[in-house]
Formats: structure tokens, C-alpha cells, sequence
């Protein structure tokens, strides 16, 4: 990571951290005291303004919008039809630009006629100037999108040089690239170009392309992009229908003609690739003719081309291209769905309709409307072609190219992309075209296959020899439509949606260009193919693939499927079926059937080794997995302890003998929603490591050991039933609660055998080797601590501190924590993406600022609201979107509204928007709202700061193209932990800890070398004795730390195992004070220019740094050349 | 760098020692092995003459910036050498009362963090002040006699001391339990015994208890009354009924509507202002 990059930002923000140690209200005043950049201030007009006489022409406008603003929906519409109009500002060309790129594309057509042509010479190829250059494709229509524009010109080539049998074996297409190949050497010498370059035309390999830029500054303005084309009517179209053969099959294999040979396979896409050359004119006269004068549908044209854009679908070969929604457009105009006055906004809404709700693999489209007997069928297509969509020829199929997969890929996107529209989401538009969906971050799972060079076998297994010479010898794209069927096939229920990247794919650029001096890339040069993995989480909970009955016919069918993973099992219906059972025993491992499945299926059916598969599915695995276990991410554990608490709250429930009946109880730790991120295991602790409390039942740590193992009790409130017995006094009513927390413990101890320890606040209870820690709570005590009594007697309520913290600990901690509960149940990725997201946070230092419960909540979002995406079916991709999500989010405009349970109405969002923006500056930086607690955002007011949210960003905006790097690089991610290390060099002294004395110091993110004994057993021991409780020296020197130098240093540490303690100086504080009696603390008194001031006693701090932390702490490193005092 | 400062910080600390007016400092380190010190600001304990406190004025010493590893046994050995020490009371911040007699109960109250306090040191007789006041130092919070715990040392005596005492706690709760009965008792016979009786004015005090109860005097109780009174006011009245009412809820009407249009113009302005409609 780019760690000096953020180095002046955190410097900067720290400027501020002085005013915030103070006071409260000073830290919110940071961020909106002087109207701040870029936040949205509450309107503020004046009197005078808001009631001035209006004029005819604004009461008119405000009686139009009025009428519209009745209804919400509409009101929305209006503001995207806003929306609309800036995007397509942006994303159109300005006529200043038009005009330069006019004038460029005229004198590309001198240069062209000015080529010299070659003198006729028996059996050789022969140039001549083109009959006629056209500007063909979207920038005549108006409806090329920047940044890259491309101006697409078709050459005709003149008829003499060109042969009667040209369409067969592939003539036609060399004569093509040689006549290119002559443009590029001339043009190439001229000055005017700054690049010439060939590429392939929409990624097929047997048409390549010239690419000229113009020379200077204009190099990035356009690109113009030449077409060779045959002349009009050369070919004959009944040759190139889908059914007829032009690629003889004894050409192809390199033998003489024999005459024996049986009947030749047809070629569709070869043909196909032929006709899209000759139509190329026909196309641009019928879209100039529909979209003309409609600016409406331009702009659709425009918006939907953002919208492939964004979903990475309209590159290479085969992608949903600009030009094939163009002509959907037209085909909607022409059967009427859509009408020419259409707005930009309403064009795309019905396109998305359609793509969303027709199906072009069964039920193809045509644009011809003649009923000439002598046009193939649509059916005719359906055989060869997997989506069907015809010119108005009727005997082209635009969408030849198209795979199923990339299909089924723009419907997902459509329907999705329609269910958010109807949503009436207030940042519909955004989600829709401003979130690019890369593969990695919208796919559960990515898999490359790479060498590519394997396809070719594996064509060869597949027995597609038709389809080689089909393709003119491209295996990849030959072997694509099989193979992804083949795992769409065995991945079954598992599997939502399959994608693939389209090749070829170049690194650089979204196609794959060269220099005209070097050979075109081969198939195999196009780097790697990877397929995304959209997985259904229901399908993978099961490890069986069930088959037929043993005696059924498709039982061979089956057999032969699976090949030697196909077994004969007995059910338990009695049924004898044929069934493949994968190995997994955890949810992780089930979650990686995928991997199995497709290792088996591509090794058994198309000769591809495992070497060449690399599967990114569950590389961030090991980042949350326990200390000894690899097999599991934990899931297992925490379903444990969430089983053994429900054992618990039985015994609560059933207990005999309390004074007044339980309630409800209900968890309030992170164990009990799935999101503690390394699961408590059971303690066995081995009595001979510690100091026993006998009379107490207890074990104390002994200072000789090293530090026992961490043990953390999960919090358990125990609400009891309201009574008139309660007093009514807060003192009371605490003693009162002590009360029950020992009764609770005897009866326990009595009625169940275990053991308990009661205190004035909780009781721990040690059930199965886990920890619990009841608080007793009683439901109108926060109530009581808000009642205030005025002079007159009249008792008011008033949020106190004291009430506002029994509040959140008892009743809305309860309800996050079942609320996160059950959206586990429903999104069993929930507890990995939290995890991970938490582990990351926690590793960048910045864990002990954000509070558990909003990292919880903000992991929460992910699923609740995943628009443009759907919910995370990995922690990977999850972890991924949580990055995005906290490095684009605009915290200080919109509040994250975290809808649990889909308890609020689109209305109450509405108001909770506008609440939110009237209120902003008295918000904390961080808003987090949820059904329960609409206006104050409880788990972010007390952090974190501005600049720990902007380092956090920072962090975020850096980790994720390097992960995402690393995932997606088809050799491997390399060292996947590189984003969870923080930088360290931005502190102004490091702590350095002691291992023996952290208790938790295996959880660390590069686990250690050395380990130390914990005192625990592998086996069950005794347990008549309390284990050692929450003790973790760290967490005890940090709280003294901050206690003494809270408000002179900020102190960073990750819990999870860190063996360090970043310390920044706040430098406010470094500010000589004047002498006063209240900020002594920890100064020195020093003469500054004849005056007494106070500054920081420094030396002495480096030292009680040591002092304090006497056994635990290793070294203090100051790094003092970045501060002086 | 450092150790250069070090010595600059050493050599400064022979010579003089600053400190603010009206106090003397004293160097106080942990122990021999630190090389520089904390100074503690002490003067003698004085307010003016109307002010209250309960400290004694002409036998305490006000102590600044006490480190927090220095405890209270610890400030009363310190500064035992100028005279006997009657009490130490450490705080947070200046308070001029004495804290209450009684102590806070352990099992409610846990010991906060200490961090750096300030502190009143009670003398046995005035001597004692002056002669601290003349103290050199520097002083030594932990020597070979008295170590003072710190680190895993204190933290493992900390947790040992954490491990509660039920028993104890029970007697705790129970005796203040049994006090606060005998209170609300006391309260409530003394409610009943002055129920109906008229003050010496011929006032009656009507309480919830009584055979007729009435509301009880909360906030939200007479806001709810307050409401109900504007609604049935509301009722009355005409609306849109003068011409200068209806010109005004058109008025009104137009002002709302402006606000909304400028809300929305100003949301786009602000996207636009951070290029958010650039898709990529």
C-alpha cells in the first residue's frame, strides 16, 4: 500500500483531535462549525425571500412541479430526470470536440484516397483506393459515449480485387487483412497520426481492424476505427445462411480435396462474421432513420450503454455491444413499446422491461418483417445460435456471438436493475449507472483457467472439431459454449449464474490491440479465461448430488456425468440411487464444493488438470480461522456457543425460587449475532498453571507464567418481570438488582450444578466450558435514571448519560443482536463478511475507535441492501463490497440506513432523510440508522472522529485495488495478507509488547513463530473452579494509557494479537499552554521567550510509558524526528 | 536526538526549576533507574475568605500533577519526612470540599483508572507545610523499602482484588436495604399522617394517594394536557375565512413549495460540485 500517501492527510486531520479530547460538543463542531465543504446545509431562505411576490413565469413552475410532487414516486423522477441530464452532460462529447474530430476524420479520408495502389501482377493481391469511405456506427448517431470515443469508417473495397469464390475458406478474410495491412504500412508514415495500430473487430480473430489517433494532443480525443467491406451485393445471401458450409473441411485439415468425404458441416459463424461486413451500411441507415431526431432515445441509447458499461458486458467477443442495444431500440420502436418522444430516463426503463422479461434463447426476435418464402425460419437460427436476434435482412443474427451465459448474464442484470427502479429507492440512479460491477466484486466466486493453450485439448476431448473450423481455429471461443454448460450443468442448485470474461482480454486496454510491426496475438495470448460464479446460498448447504434410480435409464446418463464420483447409495425412503457425495465438513468447506465440482467435471470431461485451475473463492479464509483449525472458518464454533446459550436461557426460564419470574433473556455479545470474529472455544484449564482462590472458587494468573489464556464472557441479559415490588429509587433498585444477581447465582449453582460467581452487576456462570455474564436488568430502570425533579415538583424525563447507557446495554443491544441473528439465519455469509470486515479494521489499528456493533451494522448493509448487487453468497466478495462500500460511502451527506427486518416504510425513509439533514451537525460523522433507533445513531456517537473516519476511508480506498489485484491474478494471489497489515510509520512512537504477556497474541494476522503455553488442556479437566476472566494486560495498559495521556496522545493497538502500540501526538496539545491549575497533567513548566508556559513533560512520559506497562512493555521507540516540542 | 535533549533536559533540572507562581516544584520519579522526572507543583492550600472548604487552611498542601502510579500511601510517605500526615485525598480535579466521610461502596463504585491527579495533603500541625514546601527532591515513588507495584505486577493484584466477595456484598446490600425501608416507612407514615390536614395557611395537599388520586405532575402528563386544549381551540377556529387568511395560507403554501425546489436544485448542485455524475 501506498503508505506516504496518506501520511499528510492524518497529519492534517489531526489537527483537530485537540479541541475533541475536551469536550463533547466540540468534536461535532469540528466538522460543521464553519459550513464545511460539500455538506448539504439545511435550506435557509429568507423571510423576505420565501414570501416575496412571485412572478407568473415561477408560480407557473412551481404549480408544474407542484402537481408532480404529490406523489413521491413522481417527485423521484423528476429528480432523476435532473440526474439524467447531468450524467449524459458528462458522459457526452461537446460540439468543440466534435468539430476537431470532423475535421480529423476528413483528412483521414484524403490520407486514405491518397494511398498508392499496387501495379496488377498475376496471383498476387492487388490494392486499390476504396470505392468508398464511410462513417458508419454510434458517433453518427449521436450516441457514442466518452471516454473512449471511437469513430467507426467502413472501407469498400473496390470490386477488381476481389475474386468470385472469395467467401469460401476464408479468402475473403486474408484478401481483408492484406488490404489493411498495406493502409497501416503507408499511413503509418504519415505525421498526422500519433498511433496506428490493429486490433479485432469486436474480438474476432479472423477481422482485425486498423486504430489511427491523431498526432499531438488530440491523441486521446478519438479513435477511428477502419472496416474493410466487401461491395455491395458481391456476395450472394443464400450462400451465407446458417446452414450452408464455406469452410471446405480438406482446406481446413491441409489435404487434398477427396471426393468421398461425407456432407460438410454448416459454418453459422463464419458465415456470420462475413455478413456483418456487408451489413454494416444497412445497420447505421436503419438506426439513423429510427433514433433521427429522437433525442429521447439517443440519450437512452447513451444511459443503457453506461449501464453494460458498468456491468462490464459490452467488450470482446460476444459482449451485449452498444450497437446490439441500438438496434433492440430500434426493434422496440418498431413494434411499438417504445414511442420516439420517449424521454433518455424512460427508453432505458423499457429496454431494461424487456431484456428482463423475454427470453431470446427460446424466443428469438426479427427486424424483418417480409414474408419472402425464400428467409430461413427463425428456428433455423434457434439450432445453431443460442440467442436469436435478426437484422431486418432477416439472415443476419446480431447476437451470433452472444453466449447463453453472457445472456443470462444481461437479464440477471436487467431484472435486477428493474427490481431496484420499482423499489423507488431514493439512490436508485446512483446504484444503477455511477457502481461499477467488476467480476470480483459481483461474483461469489472467480476461477481462471489458464494456461489457455489447455482449451485446445480440451476442444479435442469435446470432440468440436466442427466448431474449430467454424471458428477459423479460435478453440477459446469454440470451447466456451460447452464448457460453461458442462458446469452449469454439474454446479446444479448451487449455481445462480455463470459468466465468463470475454477474450480476447488485454490487461490494458478492454481490447486487445498491437503495434503494426509485430504479430497478432494468438489465442493464447489472450491472457486467461475466468469464469464468475454466482452461487444460490440454499443449494450450498448440501453435500449430495442426488441421481436417478439405479434402474432407470438416466442413471448411465448420470454415471457417465460424474464418471467415477457417481456411487450407489441406499436412502432411507428405501430408494437405491445413483448419488455423488462430496467431502465437507464444515460451512466453509461447503462452500467450496464449487471448487470440487469444477475440478472434477473440467479434469473428467475436457482433459483440463487442476493445475490450470485456480479458483479464488476462499483465500480470505485463513483470516478468520481459529487458532488450530483449518478446516472450518468458525461458523461451527459460534453455532456451539449459540447452543449452549440456549441451553442456558432454558435453565433461566425454568429456574425456582427467584422472587419474580424471568421475563425474557436475551444475548448482547458479538458471539451470540455470529460476528465475534475468532469464536470462543471451550476452557479447560489446567489447574497446575495458576494461583488458586480456593475460598472464592477462583483461579488468579501467576506472574511467574506467561499470560493465561484469554477468556471473554458473553454478556447475557436477563430482563425480570415488572412488580410493585421494585422501589422506585435508582440506588434502590441497583441494590435490589445485586440481590437477584446472587440469588441467581446460588439457585444456578443449587438447582443445576454449575458453577457462578456474582457480583453487584453480573453474575458469570461457567456452563460446558463457556463463559456467561447475566445482568440482571429491570425494564423501567432507564426510565428512573431519566426522571429529573424541577423546583416545583414537577418531574420531567431527561436523557441522562447513566440512562442512555442502561438503555443501549439492555434493551438495544438485546435487539441488534437478535435482529443480526436472524439475518444469519436468512445469509449464512453474514458471519465471514462480518468477520473479515472487523478482522481488517481491528488489524489497521482503528478497532478500539468504531465500536463492534456498527462494523456489525455496516456489514449488515451489505446483505440488506446489496442493490446493484445481491447478497453475498462468500466472505470474500462480501469483504470486497465492504471496502467499497467504506471508501465511496458519503458519510457526510446521507446517514447508512440499515433496514432490519424491512421494518421501515419507504415514507418513514423519506422523513428519516430529511430529519437527518435538519439535523446533521448535531449527528456524529458516522451515521448509522436502523428501524430501532431512527435519529441518534447509538453505536457511532462516541466515534469514531472525523480523522479516524477519513484514515479509514483512506485505508479502505488503498486495500481495495490491491486485493482486488491479488484475487483476481490467475497466478496466484501471492501474499493475500499484505492489506491486513497497517502502516506503522505514521506514529510518532511505537510500543513494542512483550508476547508472553498477550494473551491472544496467536490470532495476530501473521500468525508467530514461538507460541507460549496458556494454561489450557486438550482434554476436559475438573472445573470446579472459575476460570481466569477478561484478563488481557494489553487492554489494562491501554486503559491506563489513555486514563494518564488521553488528552496528549491518540493510542492505536489491534486486539486480535498485536504486538504493538502506534502513539500519535495530538498536536494541539503539543501547543505551549498558559499556567493553569487544570492542565498540569503531565507538564512541565518551561521559559519561552521570558514567559512561564507549560509544555509537555516528554522524557517523562516516554518513561512512565515503560513504568506503566512494567513487564508487558519490550521497548519504547520514539521516533523523534517527527516531532519536536 | 533524543539523548542530546536528554541531558539539555537534565542539565536544566540541576540548576533551576521552574515553576508557576506561587507554587515550588518538586522532581518526583518512579524510581532510580528513570532518568527524568515529573514535577509536582505544590503550594499551601488557600481560598478567599468567603469561599468554603473544608479542608483546614493553615495545615494542607495543594499538590499538582501527582503521576499515576503514586498512590495515596505512597504521597503520605513522600512527605511524611516534613511532619506527620493527618490524611491524602487524591482527585481528579481542584475540589475544595472534602469528599464525603463515608466511603463509596466498593461493589457499586469500582476504583476508576487513575491518570494524573491533584491532591490535598492534611498536615498534623502547620510545620508540616513549610517544610514540604522547602523539599529539594527529587523523590522516589518506589524504592528497595516500599516498591510500588506496577504492570503485570498491579494488574494480577487488581484482578485477585476483583474477584468478588458474595458474602460480602449480601451484608452490603441487605443493611442498606434495610435502612431504605425503614425510610420509605418513615416517608410514607408521614405522607398519611399529614393526608387531608391543612398547612398552617388552610392549604390541603392533594396527593396521589389519597381516596380521590390525581395525575401525577410529570412533564409529559401536562404536555399531553396542553395538546388537548390546542386541539379543541383549533376546532373553533375558522380557517381560510378572512381574506387575509386565505391570501396568507397561499402565501404559505408558495414558501414550501420554493424551499423544496431550492432543496432540490442545491442536491444536485452538490453533485455536481463533486463530479458525481461521472460514472467512471
Amino acid at each position: 500500500m501506498a503508505e506516504p500517501d496518506s501520511l499528510p492527510v492524518m497529519e492534517s486531520a489531526l489537527e483537530g483531535t485537540g479541541k475533541e479530547g475536551k469536550k463533547e460538543s466540540s468534536k461535532k463542531h469540528t466538522m460543521a462549525g464553519s459550513p464545511v465543504e460539500g455538506l448539504l446545509q439545511p435550506v435557509k431562505l429568507s423571510r423576505a425571500e420565501l414570501y416575496k411576490e412571485p412572478t407568473n413565469e415561477e408560480l407557473n413552475r412551481l404549480r408544474e412541479t407542484e402537481s408532480l410532487f404529490h406523489s413521491s414516486l413522481l417527485r423521484l423522477q423528476v429528480l432523476l430526470g435532473g440526474w439524467v441530464e447531468e450524467l449524459l452532460k458528462e458522459v457526452k462529447l461537446s460540439e468543440k470536440k466534435k468539430e476537431r474530430i470532423d475535421a480529423f476524420l476528413r483528412e483521414v479520408n484524403q490520407r486514405i484516397m491518397r494511398v498508392p495502389s499496387t501495379p496488377e501482377t498475376e496471383g498476387c493481391f492487388r490494392f486499390l483506393p476504396p470505392a468508398q469511405v464511410t462513417v458508419v456506427g454510434s458517433y453518427l448517431l449521436g450516441t457514442c459515449i466518452r471516454p473512449d470515443i471511437n469513430v467507426d469508417v467502413a472501407l469498400t473495397m473496390p470490386r477488381e480485387i476481389l475474386q468470385d469464390k472469395d467467401g469460401l475458406n476464408q479468402r475473403y478474410f486474408r484478401k481483408r487483412a492484406l488490404y489493411l495491412a498495406h493502409l497501416a504500412h503507408h499511413l503509418a508514415q504519415d505525421p498526422l497520426f500519433g498511433s496506428v495500430r490493429f486490433s479485432y473487430t469486436n474480438g474476432c480473430h479472423l477481422k482485425p481492424s486498423l486504430l489511427l489517433r491523431p498526432h499531438g494532443k488530440d491523441e486521446h480525443l478519438v479513435t477511428v476505427r477502419l472496416h474493410p467491406c466487401p461491395p455491395p451485393d458481391f456476395f450472394r445471401p443464400c450462400r451465407l445462411l446458417p446452414s450452408k458450409n464455406n469452410v471446405r473441411s480438406a482446406w481446413y485439415r491441409g489435404q487434398s480435396p477427396s471426393g468421398d468425404g461425407g456432407p460438410e458441416p454448416p459454418t453459422p459463424y463464419y458465415n456470420t462474421w462475413v455478413l456483418q461486413d456487408t451489413a454494416l451500411e444497412s445497420h447505421v441507415q436503419l438506426l439513423s432513420t429510427v433514433l433521427g431526431s429522437a433525442s429521447g432515445l439517443k440519450d437512452g441509447v447513451a444511459l443503457l450503454k453506461v449501464w453494460l458499461r458498468q456491468r462490464e458486458l459490452d467488450k470482446g467477443l460476444g459482449g451485449f455491444s452498444g450497437f446490439l442495444v441500438s438496434m433492440l431500440v430500434a426493434f422496440l420502436v418498431s413494434t411499438r413499446k417504445i414511442h420516439t418522444t420517449m424521454s433518455g430516463y424512460q427508453v432505458l426503463r423499457s429496454i431494461l422491461q424487456f431484456l428482463a422479461t423475454t427470453d431470446l434463447t427460446v424466443n428469438g426476435i426479427s427486424l424483418c418483417f417480409s414474408s419472402d418464402p425464400s428467409l430461413p425460419a427463425l428456428a433455423d437460427f434457434h439450432q445453431v445460435f443460442p440467442v436469436v436476434f435478426l437484422d431486418s435482412s432477416g439472415r443476419l443474427n446480431l447476437c451470433a456471438d452472444v453466449t447463453a451465459s453472457t445472456y443470462r448474464q444481461v437479464q440477471h442484470e436487467a431484472q435486477l436493475s428493474m427490481v431496484l427502479l420499482d423499489s423507488r429507492a431514493d439512490d436508485g440512479f446512483q446504484l444503477l449507472l455511477m457502481t461499477p460491477k467488476p467480476m470480483i466484486r459481483a461474483f461469489d466466486h472467480i476461477l481462471h483457467l489458464r494456461p489457455l493453450s489447455r482449451l485446445q485439448a480440451a476442444c479435442h476431448r469435446l470432440k468440436l472439431w466442427p466448431e474449430l473450423q467454424d471458428h477459423g481455429g479460435d478453440y477459446v471461443s469454440a470451447a466456451l459454449g460447452p464448457l460453461t454448460t458442462l458446469l452449469e450443468q454439474g454446479l446444479g442448485s448451487r449455481l445462480h449464474l455463470l459468466a465468463h470474461s470475454r477474450p480476447p482480454v488485454s490487461e490494458l486496454f478492454y481490447t486487445l490491440q498491437w503495434d503494426i510491426s509485430q504479430d497478432p496475438p494468438r489465442h493464447r495470448d489472450s491472457g486467461v479465461l475466468t469464469l464468475g460464479l454466482l452461487l444460490r446460498p440454499e443449494g450450498l448447504t448440501s453435500v449430495l448430488e442426488l441421481g436417478p434410480e439405479a434402474d432407470q435409464p438416466e442413471a448411465a446418463d448420470f454415471r457417465q456425468f460424474w464418471g467415477s464420483r457417481s456411487e450407489l447409495r441406499r436412502f432411507q425412503d428405501g430408494a437405491i440411487r445413483e448419488a455423488v457425495v462430496w467431502e465437507a465438513a464444515s460451512m466453509a468447506q461447503k462452500r467450496l464444493i464449487p471448487h470440487q465440482v469444477v475440478t472434477h467435471l473440467l479434469a473428467l470431461h475436457a482433459d483440463i488438470p487442476d493445475t490450470c485451475i485456480h479458483y479464488t473463492g476462499g483465500l480470505l479464509d485463513t483470516l478468520i480461522q481459529g487458532l488450530k483449525e483449518t478446516s472450518s472458518t468458525g461458523e461451527e464454533a459460534l453455532a456451539a456457543a449459540v447452543r449452549c446459550y440456549d441451553d442456558l436461557s432454558r435453565l433461566l426460564w425454568g429456574l425456582e425460587g427467584l422472587p419474580l419470574t424471568v421475563s425474557a433473556v436475551q444475548g448482547a455479545h458479538p458471539v451470540l449475532r455470529y460476528t465475534e470474529v475468532f469464536p470462543p472455544t471451550p476452557v479447560r484449564p489446567a489447574y497446575s498453571f495458576y494461583e488458586h482462590l480456593q475460598e472464592r472458587a477462583s483461579l488468579l494468573p501467576r506472574p511467574d507464567k506467561p499470560c493465561p489464556a484469554y477468556v471473554e464472557p458473553m454478556t447475557v441479559v436477563c430482563h425480570l418481570e415488572g412488580s410493585g415490588q421494585w422501589p422506585q429509587d435508582a440506588e434502590a433498585i441497583q441494590r435490589v438488582r445485586a440481590a437477584f444477581q446472587l440469588r441467581l447465582a446460588e439457585l444456578l449453582t443449587q438447582q443445576h450444578g454449575v458453577q457462578c460467581q456474582a457480583t453487584a452487576t453480573h453474575t458469570d456462570v461457567l456452563k460446558d466450558g463457556f463463559v456467561f455474564r447475566i445482568r440482571v436488568a429491570y425494564q423501567r430502570e432507564p426510565q428512573i435514571l431519566r426522571e429529573t425533579r424541577s423546583p416545583e415538583g414537577m418531574i420531567s424525563l431527561r436523557d441522562t448519560p447513566a440512562s442512555l447507557r442502561l438503555e443501549r446495554d439492555t434493551r438495544q443491544l438485546p435487539l441488534l443482536t437478535s435482529a443480526l441473528h436472524g439475518l444469519q439465519q436468512q445469509h449464512p455469509a453474514f458471519s465471514g463478511v462480518a468477520r473479515l470486515a472487523k478482522r481488517w479494521v481491528r488489524a489497521q489499528l482503528l478497532g478500539e475507535k468504531l465500536t463492534d456493533e456498527s462494523l456489525d451494522l455496516v456489514a449488515a448493509a451489505l446483505f440488506l441492501h446489496p442493490e446493484p448487487f445481491t447478497p453475498p453468497s462468500s466472505p470474500q466478495v462480501g469483504f470486497l463490497r465492504f471496502l467499497f462500500l467504506v471508501s465511496t460511502f458519503d458519510w457526510k451527506n446521507n446517514p447508512l440506513i440499515v433496514n432490519l427486518n424491512n421494518e421501515l416504510t419507504v415514507e418513514e425513509l423519506v422523513e428519516i432523510r430529511s430529519v437527518f439533514l435538519a439535523t446533521r451537525t448535531q449527528l456524529p460523522v458516522m451515521v448509522i440508522i436502523t428501524p430501532q433507533d431512527r435519529k441518534s445513531s447509538i453505536w457511532t456517537q462516541d466515534g469514531p472522529s472525523p480523522q479516524i473516519l477519513q484514515q479509514l476511508v483512506i485505508l479502505a480506498a488503498e486495500a481495495l485495488p490491491v486485493l482486488e489485484k491479488q484475487l483476481m491474478d490467475p497466478r496466484g494471489p501471492g501474499d493475500i495478507r499484505t492489506v491486513f497489515r497497517p502502516p506503522l510509520d505514521m506514529y510518532d512512537v511505537l510500543i513494542r509488547l512483550s508476547p508472553r504477556h498477550i494473551p491472544r497474541h496467536r490470532q495476530a494476522v501473521d500468525s508467530p513463530a514461538a507460541s507460549f503455553c496458556r494454561g489450557l488442556l486438550s482434554e476436559p479437566g475438573p472445573s470446579s473452579l472459575m476460570p481466569v476472566l477478561g484478563y488481557d494486560p494489553p487492554q489494562l495498559y491501554l486503559a491506563q494509557l489513555r486514563e494518564a495521556f488521553g488528552d496528549l496522545a491518540l493510542f492505536f493497538y489491534d486486539q486480535h494479537g498485536g504486538e504493538v502500540i502506534g502513539v500519535l501526538w495530538k498536536p494541539t496539545s503539543f501547543q505551549p499552554q498558559p499556567l493553569k491549575a487544570s492542565n498540569t497533567k503531565g507538564r512541565m513548566v518551561v521559559s519561552r521567550g521570558g514567559e512561564l508556559v507549560m509544555v509537555p513533560n516528554v522524557e517523562a512520559i516516554l518513561e512512565d510509558f515503560a513504568i506503566l506497562g512494567d513487564g508487558l512493555v519490550q521497548a519504547v521507540e520514539a521516533r523523534s524526528e517527527r516531532w519536536t516540542v | 536526538m533524543v539523548a542530546r535533549r536528554r541531558k539539555r533536559a537534565a542539565g536544566t533540572s540541576e540548576t533551576e526549576i521552574l515553576s508557576p507562581p506561587g507554587y515550588s516544584a518538586i522532581p518526583v520519579k518512579f524510581s532510580e533507574k528513570q532518568q527524568s522526572s515529573h514535577y509536582l507543583y505544590i503550594r499551601q492550600h488557600r481560598v478567599r475568605e468567603d469561599t468554603k472548604s473544608s479542608w483546614p487552611q493553615k495545615r494542607t498542601l495543594f499538590v499538582l500533577n501527582v503521576p499515576p502510579y503514586c498512590t495515596e500511601e505512597c504521597l503520605s510517605r513522600l512527605l511524611s519526612p516534613c511532619g506527620p500526615v493527618q490524611s491524602v485525598e487524591l482527585q481528579e480535579k481542584p475540589d475544595l470540599a472534602e469528599s464525603p466521610k463515608e466511603p463509596k461502596s466498593r461493589f457499586f463504585y469500582p476504583k476508576p483508572v487513575p491518570g494524573f491527579q491533584v491532591a490535598y495533603v492534611v498536615f498534623q500541625k502547620p510545620g508540616g507545610v513549610s517544610a514540604a514546601l522547602a523539599l529539594k527532591g527529587p523523590l522516589l515513588v518506589s524504592t528497595e523499602s516500599h516498591p510500588v507495584k506496577s504492570g503485570i505486577h498491579k494488574w494480577i493484584r487488581d484482578y485477585a482484588d476483583s474477584v468478588p466477595d458474595p458474602e460480602a456484598l449480601r451484608v452490603e446490600v441487605d443493611t442498606f436495604m434495610e435502612t431504605y425501608d425503614k425510610k420509605i416507612a418513615e416517608e410514607e407514615a408521614k405522607a398519611k399522617e399529614e393526608e387531608g390536614v391543612p398547612d398552617e395557611e388552610g392549604w390541603v395537599k392533594v396527593t396521589r394517594r389519597g381516596r380521590r388520586p390525581v395525575l401525577p405532575r410529570t412533564e409529559a402528563a401536562s404536555l399531553r394536557v396542553l395538546e388537548k386544549e390546542r386541539r379543541k381551540r383549533a376546532r373553533k377556529e375558522l380557517l381560510n375565512f378572512y381574506a387575509w387568511q386565505h391570501r396568507e395560507t397561499k402565501m404559505e403554501h408558495l414558501a414550501q413549495l420554493r424551499k423544496k425546489f431550492e432543496e432540490d436544485k442545491q442536491r444536485i448542485e452538490l453533485m455536481r460540485a463533486q463530479r458525481k455524475f461521472r460514472p467512471y
